[in-house]
């Protein structure tokens, strides 16, 4: 009995303690990997997805503003932790405008450019493939101006 | 006794490898647990209007950017100028939360413009008052001064300068969220546009290229997107007073026209690289006598908040 209770506080020591430094891949690690892939684009903002498996599958929406004359570079990251893919989408109101995903050829893109021509409100709109859970993170940088 | 005494040590050993693992995990987020500590004087005095997350996910992510206004500044060719910003002598005028957090923005808004034009120089003296004024709002840990400053003196990477100094307002603009004061980060928001439209209304003063005035004009999109930003915490009089320093400008660009051709995006690969080309036209439609206006009054604006 003594054996046994000794057995169970090992483990729970083990799992608490050690536990941690078997860490999952982190956010702020999939931000620097993003970082990477949109190579000299300048960094404007990062979007954190964390999204539950699904059907259909769930979204995760962000409002942003794009400017005229700007071409802009939407890159994305998946978290190794999780199997879904994620897809992001470009909306201006109900239309979609660009996509990382090309449904009909079945490429999938790490990044791709914007030249916007109409400064105004946008959406991303990001989800993983067959609504899978999945980590990502999505990264809004600047190629340059027009 | 033996036994108890035994079993007794393995609970106190368990107790303390859970506080160990914890603390662990908190120096890993690179968390100043002695920030905790500190009660911003919001919070004592007064609670400012707080918004649901629903609410807050709605809202617009990057209303002003200072790295797309520098950007498209230095796109048109137009050389640096210092008298373009804001003296950082002024952040000393700057005493309330509100009003620093204000001053953070506009401040921020210059280093954009700073890093863009690779006037290092200067940079030292601006991430010095960012610094102050973050550290004055509980927001300093999220601000890379060490990173920024050996940067800036040593004239090195100047990519990772834009980077970081992003990345830091991005941190901090996800921790006031965070810590229920998202009201606070609006307001560096705000900072960030006056300043912006600032700079682009004293290039409008010296660059007849039409791309200036377009961007003054388009200001009043961007505006509306701050001010409906800004009116969920209208409750606070700061905020309230705020809004009512801008209205002038607001009532102006109620007389800027703006209407849209729609286009269908194209689509181009190229080495690999998909590049959706929009096709959308804005057109933007102002005489010169409202132009001029908008100048002056966003000129006045900035003057006003920076209470010179």
């Amino acid at each position: 009995m003594k054996k046994i209770f000794f057995a169970l506080v090992l483990v729970m020591v083990g799992v608490s303690y050690f536990g941690k430094s078997a860490k999952a891949q982190s956010e702020e690690e999939l931000v620097q990997i993003c970082t990477m892939i949109a190579g000299d684009a300048e960094y404007l903002k990062d979007f954190r997805i964390k999204l539950d498996a699904g059907d259909p599958p769930p979204v995760q929406r962000f409002p942003i503003v794009l400017k005229k004359d700007v071409k802009y570079r939407f890159s994305v990251c998946n978290s190794k932790d999780f199997e879904g893919k994620v897809i992001l989408q470009l909306f201006d109101n109900n239309r979609q405008l660009a996509t990382t995903y090309i449904v009909a050829t079945g490429k999938d893109y790490p990044y791709i450019d914007w030249v916007c021509t109409k400064t105004g409100a946008y959406h991303l709109v990001y989800s993983f493939r067959d609504g899978k859970a999945g980590l990502a993170v999505g990264l809004l940088s600047m190629v340059g101006t027009m | 006794m033996r036994k108890k005494l035994y079993i007794y040590l393995l609970i106190a050993f368990t107790a303390l490898s859970q506080i160990l693992s914890s603390c662990n995990s908190c120096k890993k987020q690179d968390v100043d647990l002695s920030e905790d500590l500190v009660v911003p004087d919001s919070v004592v005095n007064y609670t400012p209007p707080q918004v649901g997350k629903a609410v807050t996910e709605q809202m617009m992510q990057n209303i002003s950017s200072p790295v797309e206004t520098a950007a498209l500044i230095k796109g048109l060719k137009i050389p640096f100028n210092k008298n373009f910003l804001a003296n950082t002598k002024h952040a000393e005028n700057f005493n309330t939360n509100f009003e620093k957090a204000f001053a953070l923005g506009l401040y921020g808004c210059d280093l954009g413009y700073l890093n863009m034009y690779e006037k290092t120089s200067f940079v030292v003296d601006y991430i010095s008052v960012i610094k102050r004024l973050a550290d004055d709002i509980q927001v300093g840990q999220f601000f890379d001064f060490s990173t920024l400053k050996r940067l800036a003196t040593n004239n090195e990477n100047l990519d990772s300068l834009i980077l970081i100094s992003q990345q830091s307002f991005n941190r901090i603009d996800t921790y006031l969220a965070e810590t229920n004061r998202s009201m606070l980060s609006a307001v560096i928001v705000a900072g960030v546009w006056v300043e912006g439209a600032y700079l682009s209304s004293r290039v409008a003063q010296i660059s007849t290229h039409p791309r200036i005035r377009e961007t003054i004009g388009e200001q009043k999109t961007i505006l509306n997107f701050l001010l409906a930003l800004l009116k969920v915490y209208e409750r606070d009089p700061s905020m309230a007073k705020l809004i009512n320093d801008i209205e002038p400008v607001k009532q102006l660009y109620e007389k800027v026209r703006i209407t849209y051709e729609v286009g269908e995006p194209e689509m181009v690969e190229e080495n690999g690289v998909v590049t959706f080309k929009q096709t959308d036209k804005q057109i933007i439609e102002m005489d010169d006598e409202l132009y001029k206006q908008l100048i002056d009054g966003i000129q006045q604006l900035r003057s006003k908040l920076l209470k010179q």
